[in-house]
């Protein structure tokens, strides 16, 4: 899978600069001003993960991939942790990056908001990634564009109509009884659902054929 | 002989194709010359051999274990150059070599990079700014580099000029030596599998239309020209195929020596690949 994992690192090389760019413009915007995109880095870096998917498809590397030692199965997995990898690092530059702008603005580092922020956005970003590699893998980079669009719309709409309609505030007073297990549990929410997305992707790159 | 790779009975399905009941045997230390015209089934059979494609029936044997339930370790001893370019365009040779070292256990980096000084390829490259083949010539260089048993060669020389051709035909010929390991090349180039192959498969419409050592199909095969007065002389069982072009008959026939004996002035010709793939597809029985 290492393999598999820096061939796919080997082609978002170019990226990196702009990954680069990216932090010291959040860093201006942090220390210069008030505007926050701190949750947009990691976002952006799963993105460009998901862009490898494209050049696979183009230059027919899928086939080939197959034809090497557990290909299928490397060839997912590899997707996910190279994914995961990138975004974790970014979510840790981004954090100290973070602590360094509340630092020099308030002079203290409130750690518990901090890292709450991280894992929010760390959430959010796992769910496009969870919803979207199996899309990516049954129908292709293109057709999963427009699907991310369905579920981020459809998402939106049914968060809108829950908010409206139903009485939400038990949810709160629960939320408000597991506070203290709030990070360990939306970890574990996290791992169940990257490896939900990664079993599913499997399945259907295992019957593909090319 | 023990026999490296093992095709039996394998069957494929699509809306306008069929692969059926293709069947051969490919020994070890030698080199299968696999030809048959464009959509005949040759890269379809090579994917299912390599799991490529999935949905088939029948059986193959790589090293004596079947290609599916030991796949990983038969795909560790196995180097394929697939008829598609593959390698992504934006990575450079360097790139391959540290992907392949973390695939491969066998990966050897020196004999990788001996083998890009050999083709002139340049590690730092991407590979966007290789020429047809010369990025025919990594993949080749890929393959070769994880110390495989078996090369499973789609198309491996088109694209690369007469000298590279000639250098990579004797990088395959090295290859096979120790008589361990073994070749099976697909190409459309026949004269070079004249030169290189130990066997010739012959697939047709998805069916294996012939098998056999090269040694017997050029040196026992041969091609009678004649005219028609001539050929209505021929009894039917005498030839296999025939094919009446602008100026005379052409008339395939399975035994040289057996048809000249029958036939005292027969003129009969040495046949090439060339010559045996156009009377198989285009003449009539």
């Amino acid at each position: 899978m290492i393999g598999f994992i820096k061939k796919d690192l080997a082609m978002i090389k170019s990226n990196f600069k702009l990954m680069g760019i990216l932090f010291v413009v959040y860093a201006i915007m942090g220390f210069m001003g008030d505007m926050d995109i701190s949750f947009i880095l990691p976002f952006i870096s799963v993105m460009i993960m998901i862009s490898t998917f494209s050049y696979d498809n183009y230059n027919k590397w899928d086939a080939y991939a197959i034809s090497l030692p557990d290909g299928r199965k490397n060839s997912v997995r590899a997707k996910y942790v190279a994914t995961i990898l990138m975004m974790i690092i970014v979510s840790i530059v981004t954090f100290i990056l973070s602590c360094a702008i509340s630092y020099y603005k308030t002079q203290t580092i409130d750690l518990v908001q901090m890292l709450s922020t991280m894992l929010g956005s760390v959430f959010g970003t796992l769910l496009v990634l969870v919803f979207m590699y199996p899309i990516i893998y049954k129908f292709g980079l293109e057709k999963a564009r427009i699907g991310i669009f369905v579920i981020v719309f459809g998402i939106v709409i049914i968060g809108g109509l829950l908010i409206q309609y139903v009485d939400l505030s038990y949810i709160s007073k629960y939320l408000f009884c597991i506070e203290d297990y709030l990070i360990p549990i939306l970890i574990a929410v996290m791992i169940i659902m990257v490896y939900v997305s990664y079993i599913i992707s499997l399945r259907i790159f295992n019957k593909k054929e090319f | 002989m023990e026999n490296i790779l093992e095709v039996k009975d394998l069957c494929k399905k699509y809306e306008n194709f069929e692969l059926k009941n293709v069947s051969f045997k490919l020994p070890k230390g030698m080199i299968m010359g696999f030809i048959g015209e464009n959509g005949a089934g040759k890269t379809t059979t090579i994917k299912a051999i390599l799991d490529i494609i999935k949905t088939y029936s029948g059986e193959i044997k790589i090293f004596g274990m079947d290609n599916r339930k030991d796949e990983s370790k038969i795909k560790e001893d196995i180097g394929v150059v697939l008829d598609d370019m593959f390698f992504p365009e934006i990575i450079t040779p360097n790139d391959i070599n540290n992907a392949m070292a973390g695939i491969f256990k066998n990966w050897d980096s020196k004999m990788y990079f001996d083998y890009l000084k050999e083709f002139s390829l340049l590690p730092n490259e991407q590979v966007k700014t290789f020429s047809k083949g010369m990025r025919k010539k990594l993949e080749i260089a890929t393959a070769l580099s994880h110390h495989p048993k078996l090369l499973i060669m789609d198309e491996p020389t088109s694209g690369l000029d007469p000298v590279a051709r000639a250098e990579v035909i004797e990088i395959f010929q090295g290859f096979i030596e120790d008589e361990e390991c073994s070749i099976l090349l697909s190409s459309h180039n026949t004269t070079d599998l004249e030169h290189v192959a130990d066997y010739i498969t012959f697939i047709k419409d998805g069916e294996i239309a012939l098998s056999k050592t090269a040694d017997e199909l050029l040196n026992k095969y041969g091609i009678v020209k004649c005219s028609e007065k001539e050929f209505k002389a021929i009894d039917d069982k005498d030839f296999i195929k025939y094919r009446k072009t602008k100026y005379e008959y052409e008339i395939l026939v399975e035994d040289k020596k057996a048809f000249k004996s029958k036939y005292k002035n027969a003129v009969i010709d040495k046949i090439t690949l060339d010559d045996l793939m156009i009377l198989m597809i285009k003449g009539e029985e």
